[in-house]
């Protein structure tokens, strides 16, 4: 049986010596494999890269020094962010949104809609409603949801600025609540919600 | 040299990686600095052109700049490289059918001490080879590239490209022996 590629390659290398395989004594074939692999190694090391001038690198220094600057600081790594952030914050802000709604309930609640009846009022009362089980329905999906953004994806295409969800959570005062409730209560009335 | 790259210059990689990460100027224009050299020898290996080697090592730069957080020093500083540089390059190479370029086109290249005759030869028949490996299958490239010119070990190749020590043998056999095919005899 002839030699297998390894064996040659150790062979070639050096890291075999050719008096440890005794095949190689008795098949001719095999001593002209080996020759030729020697031989395509010497013609493939004997060739030289050109060597770039001196003014290269100084042009490429400062593509790269150029190029990073417009990257900003290096992320953080998958395992360093802190990646309960988002769906975090996410969730806090659909706490909001629940507390809102559930400032509203008792006043929107009396049995069935009338006709014309407000649809976000109604949509509102479903959320807020403790025994509802849509509330936890509707949180887990927002967690869900939430827990597959990728959120360093997100920052490059510009879809959330660097700490802009904890920053509405954390930072809304009496009256930008109240005017989020009201935003919130038109958009729900103009999606038919 | 101002005293801060002094001090900088005197970092070991992982201290140098910190610096970079903790916002010091200058820490990646040194990591830069002292890779460049290797990282375009590789990518030149790889498509046989200044243009696109110039292109990709800036490419694997910028790379190495994004992911530095995940540099843990385990192994050094230019294996890392190398392993987004064959990533880079082999996702290149797959992408786009690359030109070998003619001596002509060599604009950059310093060749002051290029002009005896056996230079011209050695040259020529360089380019050959190089166009030849240009055309191998992408693993069987990186194989040879890695073996042959940056003189790393089988099992730190299977490591850079995920695959086994055997497969690496086998590759590398291959390879030369394609090498041989497209070459026929014409640089003996």
């Amino acid at each position: 049986m002839h030699l297998q590629p390894d064996e040659l390659v150790d062979l070639a290398e050096g890291t075999r010596t050719e008096s440890s395989v005794p095949h190689l004594a008795a098949c001719a074939a095999c001593r002209n494999q080996l020759a030729e692999l020697k031989a395509m190694m010497s013609a493939a090391a004997d060739v030289a890269v050109p060597e770039p001038s001196p003014l290269f690198w100084d042009h490429f220094s400062a593509r790269v020094r150029e190029a990073v600057a417009a990257e900003g600081m290096p992320r953080r790594s998958f395992w360093s962010w802190p990646r309960l952030a988002m769906p975090m914050a996410v969730a806090a802000i659909a706490g909001v949104i629940l507390a809102v709604a559930s400032h509203t309930g008792p006043e929107t609640r009396p049995g069935p809609p009338a006709v014309g009846a407000t649809p976000a009022v109604a949509s509102i009362e479903l959320l807020s409603d403790p025994q509802s089980p849509d509330d936890d329905t509707a949180l887990t999906l927002v967690a869900e949801l939430s827990s597959d953004m990728d959120l360093d994806g997100a920052r490059e295409a510009g879809l959330a600025g660097g700490g802009s969800a904890e920053h509405a959570v954390t930072h809304l005062d009496g009256g930008e609540l109240r005017e989020l409730r009201r935003l919130l209560q038109e958009e729900l009335a103009r999606s038919g919600a | 040299m101002p005293a801060a790259d002094r001090a900088l210059a005197d970092l070991d990689e992982r201290r140098l990686v910190e610096a970079c990460l903790g916002g010091q100027s200058g820490a990646f224009d040194l990591i830069v600095e002292r890779h460049r050299r290797s990282v375009y020898l590789l990518c030149y290996r790889f498509v046989s052109n200044h243009e696109d080697a110039s292109d990709l090592s800036q490419e694997v730069f910028l790379r190495a700049y994004r992911g530095l957080r995940s540099f843990r020093g385990q192994s050094s500083l230019a294996t890392w490289l190398y392993r987004i540089g064959v990533n880079v390059c082999l996702n290149r190479v797959s992408a786009k059918k690359l030109q070998s370029e003619s001596i002509e086109d060599r604009q950059f290249v310093d060749e002051r001490a290029e002009s005896a005759p056996e230079r011209l030869m050695k040259n020529e028949r360089g380019a050959r080879v190089r166009a030849a490996i240009a055309q191998l299958p992408r693993k069987q490239r990186a194989t040879l590239v890695l073996r042959m010119y940056h003189e790393m070990s089988h099992q730190e190749i299977a490591d850079v490209l995920g695959s086994s020590v055997g497969a690496v043998k086998a590759n590398f056999f291959h390879a030369l022996g394609n090498l041989k095919k497209l070459l026929g005899d014409e640089v003996f």
